[in-house]
């Protein structure tokens, strides 16, 4: 999204409450799902929660292509839609709603550096695993990514987007790493996380902000979905503290709606 | 010694006793000069040789098919009459530049006193011909080349294959053409392309890839096609702005349909016609041979035209049009019926008519059900100007149209559904001048005056601009 059109946006939603009919969008939960659109979407929902803003979650089929920027999940809010963490996050406090309001600036541009983190590492690690790995293609992301489609299309989808993958991995210097070597960069991210969170609850103290969501996300995707190795949720279990906050957040904005 | 010279043959009367004329004029100044001369007018003849001159790629044995006739003429006139429809096929093949015919008498040793020789001398097509054309228009400009090629395996089988490059959209097609040798009109062809096409009314654009294979052929005086289709549809939001209801159409879908279609057209011209009708039905069933789209289609077109005074010609049409979903899920945007506009219900903007997302500036997105009827007097320019000339190709009209389009709920049963297409009947007339390009399309400057506005129409008041195919 232009700057000019986020600035518009913006403005046009900042007057209007938030709707009890907003509503988030993502792939088919059994069948179709991936964990990197899983962990995204998670993310927001996290999010949504922490900012104690209701959204209902859909399952369509054809989510990926209903999104404005072809990117998992996207909300639906009165007219607009809105699509991703970062603009979610931007929407939202449009509307008089944050998370990082009460952070100064060096720790504002901290939360971003660790967002970009995430994203750059977690993200971008689980896309690779998902799409380069062969087996993990073939085995889980080939058949769930088309499952919703007949034949032949579902094979022309699933390998479009694998081949789209995989030419983005190559773009970032990434086509050319080992299994082993992503394995790594998942385990440096870790360590990076778990020494800013330290014994804190979460990362700037007391309060959750975006960042949190973020990171619960993908943590709390990796750990909970099983892929064709479990290295990924290992490199994460060898870290104790990570494991408390995924657990932490679970239980404060996930468990008590449901009992 | 006898030559006809039948070059030229398109003047040539198709009536026995005025050809008879025509040969006595030939040869009168002939017999003076040789008195040996006969006049073969009514005598009997056999043709005992044809010969086609000027054959490169093109196989004699899908030929013989098209000239066998010849050989059963029993007169000069006959022989005529019979050349000059073998030329015509022959030209229709559409694989010859040019097709003259010689007719002349018979030489050699085993020749008959009254045995001719026809002799066609053909110049074949190149083997290769191309087109470039530039294209502007719906905020796009493209670039169309196309590559056509005549008689690729020899017996008229014919391979094309376009593509235009866009600045913001690039679509191909090619096709095989193939026609069943002496019946041209049983033919198949294979058809394979990508298209691309933006929707303003509807906020939607479709990207469609696809393989087609059909079959035509007449049955008594219909002709008739059956047509396999496969595509994959690709949906999408023309702009951010789209509806959801658009938003949630977006996305790949596969059809896979079979679909028969049947017209008879006694028309003397498809733009324009003066006397005749025109009746074609059209059906697709979509989801039996695979594919996402399951889906019954009907729909149909009738129009008469009649002659009155003065050469006004009044036309009459009906479409109609019906689509009923196979299974849960519902139909999508894509194979919905659009109606409105200046080739349809003249007044209204082009398919802005019928159910319509919710919100200010409203997607239209089709119906499942749709009628238009037009009732038009076509009459020449008034005073006419040009005439017999450039003035030949307009024509002032006045119209009326009529139609509907919406949603049936089909488990109400036909009662409910003519009630509702009765009901809120969206209508116009007006007057205006047509103009015929070539025999393909025509344009239409009307001033329209539309009636039954229902709310959420988008209607075009006064002057409109029409370009077109096909016209209710």
């Amino acid at each position: 999204m232009s700057l000019a059109a986020e600035a518009f946006v913006s403005q046009l939603s900042a007057a209007e409450p938030w709707p009890e009919t907003a509503t988030l969008y993502q792939p088919l939960k059994e069948d179709q799902i991936l964990l990197s659109d899983c962990a995204s979407s998670l993310a927001v929902q996290a999010y949504l929660r922490m900012c104690n803003l209701p959204v209902r979650v859909a399952c369509r089929a054809n989510a990926e292509y209903m999104s404005p920027s072809g990117k998992i999940p996207f909300i639906q809010v009165g007219n607009q839609v809105v699509s991703e963490l970062g603009p979610i996050v931007q929407f939202t406090k449009a509307k008089g709603h944050s998370l990082s309001d009460g952070l100064d600036d060096v720790q504002r541009a901290e939360m971003k550096a660790y967002m970009e983190l995430v994203n750059n590492m977690l993200l971008t690690a689980e896309l690779y695993i998902q799409w380069c790995d062969d087996a993990t293609a073939a085995e889980i992301s080939r058949p769930r990514y088309s499952s919703p489609y007949s034949w032949p299309l579902s094979n022309i989808l699933a390998y479009q987007k694998q081949y789209e993958v995989r030419r983005k991995m190559n773009a970032i210097g990434w086509g050319g790493k080992t299994l082993e070597q992503v394995y790594e960069d998942v385990s440096q991210c870790c360590q990076a996380l778990s020494q800013r969170l330290g014994t804190q609850p979460f990362f700037f103290n007391k309060q959750p902000t975006e960042l949190d969501a973020l990171v619960f996300g993908h943590l709390f995707t990796i750990l909970t979905t099983r892929l064709t190795s479990t290295e990924l949720a290992e490199r994460i279990k060898s870290y104790s503290n990570l494991l408390s906050f995924c657990r932490r957040i679970e239980q404060a904005y996930f468990e008590d709606k449901s009992s | 010694m006898g030559t006809v010279h039948a070059r030229s043959l398109d003047p040539l009367p198709m009536h026995g006793p005025e050809l008879g004329v025509h040969a006595d004029d030939i040869e009168a100044p002939e017999i003076e000069l040789e008195p040996k001369q006969e006049v073969l007018e009514n005598k009997d003849v056999v043709v005992q040789r044809v010969h086609i001159d000027g054959l490169g790629r093109t196989k004699e044995d899908l030929l013989t098919y098209e000239i066998s006739g010849v050989f059963r003429a029993k007169n000069l006139i006959d022989v005529m009459r019979r050349s000059h429809e073998a030329r015509q096929k022959l030209l229709r093949l559409g694989i010859f530049r040019r097709v003259e015919v010689v007719i002349d008498t018979s030489r050699g040793e085993d020749a008959l006193p009254n045995g001719l020789d026809v002799t066609f001398e053909v110049t074949e097509l190149r083997r290769m011909t191309g087109s470039y054309n530039t294209m502007v228009g719906n905020n796009e400009g493209s670039m169309v080349l196309g590559l056509k090629l005549p008689n690729v395996l020899g017996r008229a089988e014919k391979m094309t294959f376009q593509f235009s490059y866009g600045t913001k959209e690039t679509s191909y097609g090619l096709s095989f053409f193939k026609p069943q040798p002496g019946h041209f009109e049983r033919n198949i062809s294979l058809n394979m392309y990508k298209v691309t096409g933006q929707f303003p009314w509807s906020s939607l654009r479709e990207t469609d890839r696809g393989v087609s294979a059909e079959m035509s052929f007449p049955v008594w005086k219909t002709s008739q096609t059956l047509k396999w289709e496969g595509v994959w549809r690709e949906l999408g939001c023309l702009a951010r702005t789209a509806s959801f209801a658009v938003r949630e159409e977006s996305g790949h879908s596969l059809k896979s349909s079979l679909s028969h279609s049947m017209v008879i057209d006694t028309r003397n011209s498809s733009i324009l016609p003066k006397k005749g009708g025109l009746l074609k039905i059209h059906q697709e069933l979509a989801g039996y041979t695979g594919g996402d789209a399951s889906f019954l289609k009907e729909d149909f077109e009738i129009q008469l035209n009649k002659t009155l005074f003065w050469d006004s010609v009044l036309s009459a049409s009906l479409w109609g049009g019906l689509l009923l979903p196979i299974g849960d899920k519902p139909t999508s945007i894509a194979d919905r019926f659009y109606l409105g506009g200046p080739t349809s219900i003249r007044g209204f903007s082009m398919y802005s008519m019928g159910p319509q997302s919710e919100g200010m500036a409203g997607d239209y997105l089709g119906g499942e059900g749709y009628w238009a009827g037009g009732l038009h007097l076509y009459t020449p320019l008034p005073f006419r100007p040009g005439r017999g000339g450039f003035g030949d190709l307009f024509r002032t009209h006045f119209f009326l149209n009529a139609g509907n389009l919406c949603n049936l709920n089909y488990g109400q049963g036909p009662q409910a559904h003519l009630k509702k297409l009765a009901e809120c009947i969206r209508w116009s007339y007006g007057l205006g001048i047509v103009l015929r390009l070539g025999n393909i399309a025509r344009l239409e400057l009307n001033y329209c005056i539309p009636m039954g506005v229902q709310s959420g129409d988008r209607i075009c008041d006064g002057v409109q601009f029409g370009a077109g195919i096909r016209f209710l």
